[in-house]
């Protein structure tokens, strides 16, 4: 008989666990449901700024409805599970259906961090009009229907999600204000020289940016007039995004007795200390670490796909090596590693192109990479991160790793001899050093000593420079 | 990198140049025209100004061509090897030796204990005529050739995607309208240099062209944006421009809608490879992506064209179905002067996996599986459909299986010994065989393990019909007489059909009687020739495949209107990149991968035994990065040993920033201890059966001064 599987969450993570698993031909053992809070099928939420701009939530699907059940996976659209009974092997969902399970995955991601603000909510303790956060495609509807040209918008914070909301807003024709509660933006990938770049970069785009600064309350007679920031400044907004960051979504699982930390903790099978029950994505803790990026989340489902299916049962999970690229607001960005050096011994090499607005910076640890950040110009990232995630020995001369092998071609001067390489004005040299003939012609540059073919170039090329060469030197 | 200007006519005298064939070496099959030398030497070779696929222009291998057919090391009389030695035997000895040793073989381990091994470098009705001879004569399942090694990945892609598979879709003249071409692991200025006047042609009239490529060649240092890929990471890369090709809405979802089926699921697929991820895996750069998606895409002409490099892979069936994909959702593929299109390589690459050399099909693309191609076949071969055998071993297979399942080779233009993936394997089951057949005008790595020699005509020596990377069905030529010994393939193999009891299936005279039966057994079959004829083809610079009658014209352009799926629409494919069967690790850190040199064809059987080719490149040299040399302390000249998991070979190192700094490239035109398929490991592709030729994981195993 088939085990039942239950995925939790119908995320990034779910869909990269169920591409997964059926890659390993998990529906011959199992009969595999998910649990989506959203109606719709999963999408790619990289790609949310594009839904914000004005884009079809299509364009971003991932899996369409009808992709599940034409793969024999039943979907739960828009059911949000409630608690998991990991004794009984069961979990019941907000309306209180009970579905039984043999393996249960938490898949549930995170959710928008909202500081401690007054006023988010109206008096009558509705949310309050014109708040919004930026994490799924709903929310992107909203404030889409919200945002109009000429109207004004406050995002708060200054990381990743901030920045490419503001962008989209700005885009849209609002008068956008990012405040960061930083000194720094994007102080998570970024150092100061690179924050400042990406300042100007922004700025120049017609955001505004205040640094240092933090909302103390939302104002307004019902919806959303104004922010009031700590330090009491009153910048006037009709749409106030916030974009803070992450926290990890564990309610269920605390309340079903599955441990928890920060997230949901598990070990190197992606496996919680309670049996049958498994953790991937955002909601996983491993290590001590939590990550909010694509490429560990599915380093770990194929793990997980592994060990559920026993397509190798030995399959384990020991972290990632994070890289972080990013197109904000028009100016690359890439990241990985450390920032700085952390060691006595570690070295720190730094380019700075100023009037470029061009940064790079490489922190070198035993000869090796162990991390680098790119503002500006991202050409050489990845040469990097793959020498990163090789561990390879540098170069003596640590910039020629930034030394870009794409560099655009020079357009080559035309061959005469395709044989030996010889080109035209090679040829025109030899003759204007005295080949007049042409077997002294071959003899001097080899043009003609392969097949022979251009031979009949050579002799009108004689032709037309000895002319040249003779009437140059009487 | 502009391709060979042709010789101006007037230099050689006209009335010596009469006969219009073609070259014997690659796909492009280039036009020339050959004639007594008046002074009684060698035929002499000019291209032909009037062939419109070369316009005249020859590399120098066809220039030099003529060389081999006067070679001293010309094999003349069959042989026998006793004690380890070649002795001279008759004709009849040396047949009756293979037929009795054959039957032997079949009475004690069965028929498929008798493999068969043919070419891509055989003519259309060589191929037909082998492919029946197996399955006829000697009733084996397991006959496979080297086109195995080359367009399997292609052609499987292609027939998946379209329903059909032709290298190109279109005629190699539409390369110079057309606006942009990503050109993918072909390195073209030197494998089929002709073509390149079509590319200047391109591009001086304002096109651009990308080439992706780990190694910079001379075909990508003229391209306008070059892409130095990491090897094995051509599908990554494929779908990371359907990313960004969706990202930023440059598909054409009218032509999606209108003409294929699937694209959903190929979105969902593509959606996964965010620029990040491909950079991480490709080692291309996100602005480089985005230029090059937005300059296929905003153009009105586009084309994607392959080659090797992104074939020659384990997952090379995926990796071209994901150009197929990228092609297919920007609404290239059947657009005037755009679509997706494969560079065949070998000579009659493209005839030669159609017509049943393959060790699942039979001729003209039809299936051995299928029951009602069975039928058809066997009423024009006159014999019981269930006589046939089914489908047997893929190449490398039967090359493992030779020893054991396998008791005798028969092969017939391929040198396997230095065209095949771990090559010290190969040998040594070779050598394990009861009977080893060459087939061949010159010895070789492979006749080396051989029982027993067949000398052959040369190309110029005998007449018959090729198929070009266009599937243009050409005339090759009779121009000069074969020295006296040798003969011709068609007669070798009625003579042994003789010896098994079926030489009336066999008796043909020339080779227009071979093809005219050809044609009977395609007839309806997706390579359809049914319509074409010797005289047809000489009163048209050749004829394109399907030509399903008399009065058809053939078709030079396919895919206007509709696809050879039922439905007429191409199939989009949802493809995940994957690790390569072996990727560098911790012991062996660096990618090893092959290609070719000018100068040199294929298994170099040939072109190293020309003189003016051989002095030009005499050895393989191992190209490698500066950095990688400066740490291994190589200079250029030092000689370098690399091993891989299967084998060490030493090589004159190269240094140049050409190559990327983690990836050490040879060529594999050599065999014995220069062989760079020594190294090369036996993956395979699990659909194509190719062996993963473009990457095996080694090291630098020592450096000599």
């Amino acid at each position: 008989m088939k085990k039942r599987l239950a995925i939790i969450g119908n995320g990034m993570a779910a869909s990269r666990l169920l591409d997964e698993l059926l890659r390993r031909n998990a529906g011959a053992s199992f009969e595999i449901s998910v649990f989506g809070e959203e109606s719709r099928g999963a999408y790619n939420r990289i790609l949310l700024g594009r839904v914000l701009s004005g884009g079809e939530p299509d364009e971003i699907a991932l899996k369409p409805n009808d992709w599940y059940a034409q793969r024999g996976v039943a979907f739960h659209a828009g059911v949000r599970v409630a608690k998991v009974d990991p004794v009984a092997r069961r979990l019941t969902t907000s309306t209180g259906e009970l579905h039984p399970y043999d393996v249960c995955v938490f898949a549930t991601g995170s959710s928008p961090l909202v500081p401690r603000v007054g006023g988010l909510k109206s008096d009558d303790g509705s949310p309050r009009d014109g708040v919004h956060v930026f994490r799924t495609v709903d929310d992107c509807v909203a404030i889409r229907d919200r945002a109009r040209p000429g109207s004004s918008a406050v995002v708060v914070g200054g990381g990743l999600l901030g920045l490419e909301a503001a962008k989209a807003l700005c885009d849209l024709g609002l008068h956008v204000t990012v405040l960061h509660l930083e000194p720094v933006l994007m102080n998570a990938q970024l150092d100061r020289n690179g924050g400042e770049l990406l300042r100007r970069a922004i700025e120049k785009m017609g955001i505004f940016v205040r640094t240092g600064a933090s909302a103390e309350e939302v104002l307004g007679n019902g919806h959303v007039e104004a922010v009031k920031l700590r330090g009491g400044d009153v910048v006037p907004a009709d749409l106030v995004v916030f974009a803070c960051g992450i926290v990890p979504r564990v309610e269920v699982a605390r309340a079903s007795g599955v441990p928890v930390n920060r997230a949901i903790l598990v070990n190197d099978l992606l496996a919680t200390q309670v049996p049958g029950v498994y953790a991937v994505g955002e909601c996983a803790e491993h290590a001590g670490k939590v990550y909010g990026l694509v490429q560990p989340i599915w380093e770990q489902c194929a793990v997980l796909a592994d060990v559920l299916t026993g397509a190798n049962p030995r399959a384990r999970y020991t972290g990632s090596k994070v890289y972080a690229r990013l197109k904000v607001a028009g100016v690359e960005v890439a990241s990985f590693g450390v920032s700085d050096a952390e060691f006595l011994s570690d070295e720190v090499v730094q380019v700075f192109e100023d009037r470029r607005g061009v940064y790079r910076k490489l922190v070198v640890r035993d000869g090796r990479l162990a991390g680098a950040m790119l503002v500006g110009c991202a050409d050489a990232a990845p040469a990097l991160v793959q020498m990163f995630d090789r561990d390879e020995l540098l170069p003596p001369n640590r910039l020629d790793v930034l030394a870009t092998g794409n560099a655009p071609t020079t357009p080559t001067e035309r061959e005469v001899c395709n044989c030996n390489h010889v080109t035209e004005s090679a040829v025109v040299d030899a003759i204007r050093d005295g080949c007049d003939a042409l077997p002294a012609l071959c003899d001097a540059t080899r043009a003609g000593t392969g097949c022979g073919s251009c031979r009949g170039q050579l002799v009108t090329l004689l032709a037309t420079h000895t002319r040249v060469a003779s009437a140059a030197n009487s | 990198m502009s391709a060979i200007p042709p010789i101006p006519l007037g230099t050689l005298p006209p009335q010596a140049l009469g006969v219009r064939t073609h070259c014997p070496y690659c796909a492009f099959q280039c036009g020339i025209l050959m004639g007594e030398d008046l002074g009684g030497g060698l035929p002499r070779i000019t291209g032909d100004p009037n062939f419109p696929v070369n316009n005249g222009q020859l590399c120098i291998k066809g220039w030099t061509a003529a060389t081999l057919l006067d070679h001293p090391r010309r094999v003349t009389s069959p042989q026998l090897r006793e004690r380890g030695e070649w002795r001279d035997a008759s004709w009849e000895e040396a047949l009756d030796v293979v037929a009795d040793k054959v039957l032997a073989i079949r009475t004690k381990h069965g028929a498929n204990a008798n493999g068969v091994f043919g070419s891509g470098a055989l003519t259309n009705e060589k191929a037909y005529l082998l492919g029946k001879f197996a399955r006829v004569a000697l009733g084996t399942a397991n006959i496979d050739y080297n086109g195995r090694f080359c367009m399997s990945s292609a052609a499987a892609a292609s027939n998946r995607a379209f329903g059909i598979d032709r290298g190109l879709p279109f005629p190699v003249a539409d390369i110079a309208h057309a606006e942009v071409i990503l050109l993918v692991g072909s390195n073209s200025a030197d494998t089929l240099p002709p073509i390149m006047q079509w590319f200047d042609k391109q591009k001086a009239s304002g096109g651009r062209l990308i080439v992706a490529d780990p190694r910079r060649t001379p075909t990508a240092r003229g391209a306008d944006l070059y892409l130095q890929l990491t090897p094995g990471t051509d599908l990554a890369l494929a779908n990371g421009l359907l990313y960004v090709a969706i990202e930023e809405k440059l598909t054409d979802p009218r032509y999606i809608a209108d003409r294929t089926t699937g694209f959903d699921n190929v979105r969902g697929v593509a959606l996964q490879y965010h620029p990040a991820r491909v950079e991480r895996l490709t080692g291309i750069a996100e602005p480089h992506l985005r230029q090059a998606a937005r300059w296929l895409a905003s153009a009105r002409s586009a084309m994607i064209l392959t080659g090797r490099g992104t074939e020659q892979h384990s997952k090379g069936v995926d990796s071209v179905h994901a150009w197929i994909n990228l092609a297919l959702a920007l609404g290239k593929v059947g657009a005037p002067h755009s679509g997706f299109g494969t560079l065949t390589g070998q000579g009659n690459g493209q005839g030669g996996r159609e017509h049943g050399q393959k060790a699942d099909q039979l001729p003209g693309y039809q299936l051995i599986e299928v029951d009602a191609h069975r039928e058809k076949v066997a009423k024009v071969w006159g014999v019981e459909p269930a006589t046939l055998p089914r489908k047997g071993k893929s190449a490398y297979e039967l090359l493992d299986s030779c020893g054991s399942e396998v008791r005798s080779l028969f092969v017939m233009g391929s040198n396997v010994a230095v065209a095949s993936p771990h090559l010290s394997r190969v040998e040594q089951r070779l050598k394990a065989l009861e009977l080893l057949v060459v087939c061949d005008a010159f010895h070789n790595e492979t006749s080396a393990h051989a029982h027993v020699f067949l000398p052959t005509f040369q190309w110029a020596e005998e007449d018959g019909t090729m198929t070009n990377l266009e599937g243009r069905v050409i005339r090759r030529r009779v121009v000069a007489r074969p020295p006296l010994g040798p003969r011709g393939d068609i007669g070798i193999l009625h003579e042994l059909a003789a010896r098994l009891g079926c030489g009336e299936k066999f008796a043909f005279r020339t080779s227009e009687s071979v093809f005219n039966e050809l044609r009977r057994a395609t007839a309806g079959a997706p390579a359809d020739y049914s319509g074409i004829s010797y005289a047809k083809i000489e009163t048209n610079d050749g004829v394109c495949w399907p030509c399903p009658a008399e009065d058809h014209p053939g078709t030079p352009r396919m895919f206007g209107d509709r696809f050879h799926h039922a439905d007429g629409r191409a199939k989009f494919f949802p493809v995940e990149h994957r690790a390569a069967g072996e990727e560098p690790d911790a012991e062996f850190p660096l990618f090893f991968t092959t290609g070719r040199y000018k100068e040199h064809y294929n298994s170099g059987a040939q072109t190293r035994a020309v003189g003016k080719l051989q002095s030009a490149q005499p050895v393989p040299r191992l190209e490698l990065h500066p950095r990688l040399a400066r740490r291994h302390r190589v200079a250029s000249g030092s000689r370098v040993v690399v091993e891989s998991r299967r084998a060490k070979v030493e090589f004159v190192a190269e240094v140049t920033a050409d190559i990327r700094p983690d990836t050490l490239f040879a060529p594999f035109h050599w065999g014995g201890r220069d062989a760079a398929n020594l190294l090369t490991g036996g993956a395979l592709d699990p659909t194509s059966r190719m062996p993963e030729f473009k990457l095996a994981a080694v090291r630098i195993a020592g450096v000599r001064a």
